[in-house]
C-alpha cells in the first residue's frame, strides 16, 4: 500500500512539474507575428531599395528567432526556454522598424532635395530670362533654354512618380544646359567686345560725313532696335525697328535670318512694295563679299551657301519682335516719314551696338 | 529461442521504419531554396512584394518545423509536416516568380507602347515642322519651335535608353513629358500656319 501511494505521489509530482513547466514557457508567437508585420511594413516603405542592409538583417533575425523557437519546441516542456527566441524576434522587429524609418527619411529627404533643386533651377531660369531681357533668341541659345525647361518638366513628372534620384539627375542635366547657355552668352559678349571699336568708328565716320556734306544719313543700332535719322551730323529722329530673327550676329549667308552689319547706301526706293514702301540697300558690299569668300574657304559656311541680297528698310513693322529674314522693318507711318528725307545714295550704317552715341 | 529472434527482428523492423519516417527532407528543402533564389532573380521582391513575403513566411515555417524535429531524439522525429511545408513553399515561390515575370512584362509592354506612341507623335511634329510655311513672320517662330523639337528628340532618346536598361518606370515618366511637349509643339506649328494663312 505504502509503495503504491509513493508511486502515485511521484507520478503526480512529475505531472505537476510537467504541467507547470508547460504553462510557464509559452512560445513567443506574439513577438514572431510583430516581427513579421514589421518586415512587411518595411517592404512597403521601400526598405529593399533604400535601406537594404537593415531590411536583410531584419529578415535574417526573423528566420533565426523562428528557428530558435522551433528548437525549444522540440524539448520537453519543463526544459523549454523561449527567452532567447523572444529576444531575437524583438531585435528583428527593431531592425525592421529602423529599416522603415531609414527608408522613409531617405525618401522624404530625396523628395525634398529634388523639389528644392527643381525650384532653384526654375528661379535660375527666370533670372536668366529677366537678365537677357528678350535677347535670348538673338544669342542663338534658345536650344539650351528649351533643353533646360524640358528638364524641369521631366523632373516634375519623376518627382510625382517617386523617382527622386532620377529627378535630381534631370535637374542636373537642366543645369548643364544652363551652363551651355552661359557659355553662349559669354561668347556673344566677347564677340561684341572684339568688334565694338569698328562699330564706334563707323558711327563716327557716318556722323562726320553727314556733318561735312550737310546731308542726311541713317544709323541702325541692332541691339537697341533703333533707326536714327541724322542730318548734318545731328540726330533728327529715332524710330523703333524690327530686324532679322537671328540678328544677334553678322549676316553670313542667305537664309541665316541675320541683319547685316556694315556701311551701305540706298540704291532704290520702292513706293509700292509688298511691305508698304521700301529702301533697297547695296548689300552685299565689298566687305561682305570678302568675308563670304573667306568664310567659305575656311569652311565656316557651306560651299553651297549663297550670299543673298535684297536687304531693305521697309514698312509693315510694329510686331514687337524680330521677324524678318534680315531686313529692317519700321511701321508704315515711320517709313513714310523717313522717306521724306532719304534718297538714293543716302548712307545707311548698320552696327550691332552703338554704345557712345547718341 | 525462435520467439526471441522474432522479437529482435520485429524490433529492428520497427526501428528501420521509424528511421525511415525520420529522414530529413533535404531534397525538398533544396528545391524550395532554389525556387526562392529563382523568385529573387525574377525580382519578385520588387514586383510582387506581398506574395513574396508570404512565400518567405512559409519557407521559414518549414525550416522551423524541420528544426523542431532535428532537435528531437532520432527515434521520435517525424518530418512529414516539414516536408509538406517545403513542397508548399516551393510551389509558392514558383507562382510568385511567374507573377513577377507577368507584372514585369505588363509594365514593359505598357512602356513599349508608350515608346511607340511617343516616337509617332515626335515624328509627326518633325514632319509638320518641315512642312510648315516659312515666310517673313513665321520663320522666327519656326526656328524657336525647332529648338523645342530638338530638346524633345533628345529626351526621347534618353527615355529609350532607360527602357533598354530596364528602368521602365523612369522611361514611363520621361515619355509622358515627351508626348505632352510634342503635342504642344504641334499646336505651336498649327498657330504659325494659321498666322501665315491669316496674312
Amino acid at each position: 500500500m505504502r509503495i503504491r501511494q509513493r508511486f502515485l505521489a511521484a507520478i503526480l509530482f512529475v505531472v505537476v512539474i510537467f504541467l507547470g513547466g508547460s504553462s510557464c514557457q509559452k512560445p513567443p508567437l506574439g513577438s514572431l507575428q510583430k516581427a513579421r508585420d514589421a518586415v512587411k511594413e518595411a517592404a512597403h516603405a521601400g526598405a529593399l531599395r533604400y535601406a537594404e542592409n537593415n531590411y536583410r538583417r531584419a529578415q535574417e533575425l526573423v528566420k533565426k528567432g523562428w528557428l530558435e523557437m522551433a528548437r525549444q519546441n522540440a524539448r520537453l516542456a519543463p526544459f523549454r526556454d523561449y527567452k532567447k527566441a523572444d529576444s531575437i524576434l524583438v531585435l528583428a522587429s527593431q531592425a525592421a522598424g529602423e529599416a522603415t524609418q531609414i527608408s522613409r527619411d531617405l525618401i522624404r529627404n530625396l523628395d525634398s532635395l529634388a523639389r528644392n533643386e527643381r525650384h532653384n533651377l526654375q528661379i535660375e531660369l527666370q533670372n536668366w530670362r529677366e537678365a537677357l531681357d528678350g535677347s535670348l533668341e538673338n544669342i542663338q541659345a534658345e536650344k539650351y533654354w528649351a533643353a533646360a525647361f524640358l528638364a524641369l518638366d521631366i523632373s516634375d513628372g519623376l518627382i510625382r512618380n517617386g523617382e527622386c534620384e532620377e529627378a535630381m539627375d534631370a535637374v542636373r542635366k537642366g543645369r548643364e544646359s544652363l551652363r551651355q547657355l552661359e557659355d553662349a552668352v559669354a561668347d556673344y559678349i566677347n564677340d561684341q567686345a572684339r568688334k565694338i571699336a569698328a562699330w564706334r568708328q563707323w558711327v563716327r565716320e557716318t556722323l562726320a560725313d553727314s556733318r561735312a556734306e550737310g546731308t542726311h544719313a541713317v544709323i541702325i543700332d541692332k541691339s537697341s532696335h533703333k533707326a536714327y535719322l541724322i542730318n548734318e551730323g545731328e540726330l533728327v529722329r529715332s524710330f523703333e525697328c524690327e530686324l532679322g530673327y537671328n540678328s544677334a550676329h553678322q549676316k553670313l549667308f542667305s537664309g541665316d535670318g541675320a541683319t547685316p552689319e556694315g556701311l551701305y547706301k540706298v540704291t532704290k526706293i520702292k513706293n509700292n512694295s509688298r511691305f508698304h514702301r521700301a529702301l533697297l540697300l547695296n548689300y552685299p558690299n565689298q566687305m561682305d563679299l570678302n568675308r563670304f569668300k573667306n568664310n567659305k574657304a575656311r569652311g565656316i559656311i557651306s560651299r553651297h551657301a549663297r550670299i543673298g541680297a535684297l536687304i531693305e528698310i521697309h514698312g509693315e513693322g510694329g510686331k514687337n519682335k524680330d521677324w524678318t529674314d534680315g531686313c529692317i522693318a519700321l511701321t508704315n507711318e515711320d517709313i513714310d516719314h523717313l522717306l521724306k528725307y532719304v534718297s538714293i545714295g543716302t548712307p545707311v550704317t548698320i552696327v550691332r551696338k552703338s554704345d557712345q552715341w547718341p | 529461442m525462435l520467439r526471441r529472434i522474432a522479437l529482435i527482428l520485429a524490433a529492428l523492423t520497427l526501428l528501420a521504419l521509424m528511421v525511415g519516417c525520420s529522414k530529413a527532407p533535404e531534397a525538398e528543402y533544396q528545391s524550395a531554396q532554389a525556387a526562392m533564389d529563382a523568385a529573387k532573380t525574377a525580382e519578385a521582391e520588387v514586383y510582387v512584394p506581398d506574395s513574396f513575403g508570404a512565400a518567405v513566411d512559409t519557407m521559414n515555417a518549414a525550416m522551423a518545423a524541420k528544426q523542431e524535429q532535428d532537435s528531437k531524439f532520432a527515434l521520435f522525429r517525424s518530418y512529414g509536416k516539414a516536408k509538406e511545408m517545403f513542397v508548399k513553399a516551393e510551389e509558392m515561390f514558383n507562382n510568385v516568380a511567374s507573377e513577377a515575370a507577368a507584372e514585369k512584362e505588363r509594365v514593359k509592354n505598357q512602356v513599349t507602347q508608350m515608346l511607340v506612341d511617343a516616337k509617332a507623335v515626335v515624328d509627326s511634329a518633325a514632319m509638320a515642322l518641315q512642312k510648315a510655311p516659312r515666310g517673313k513672320g513665321t520663320k522666327a517662330d519656326i526656328e524657336l519651335i525647332k529648338n523645342d523639337l530638338t530638346a524633345v528628340q533628345s529626351m526621347l532618346a534618353e527615355a529609350e535608353g532607360d527602357f533598354n536598361s530596364g528602368k521602365y518606370m523612369v522611361a514611363k515618366s520621361k515619355l509622358e513629358s515627351v508626348v505632352q511637349k510634342a503635342h504642344s509643339i504641334m499646336d505651336e506649328i498649327a498657330k504659325a500656319v494659321m498666322k501665315k494663312a491669316g496674312k
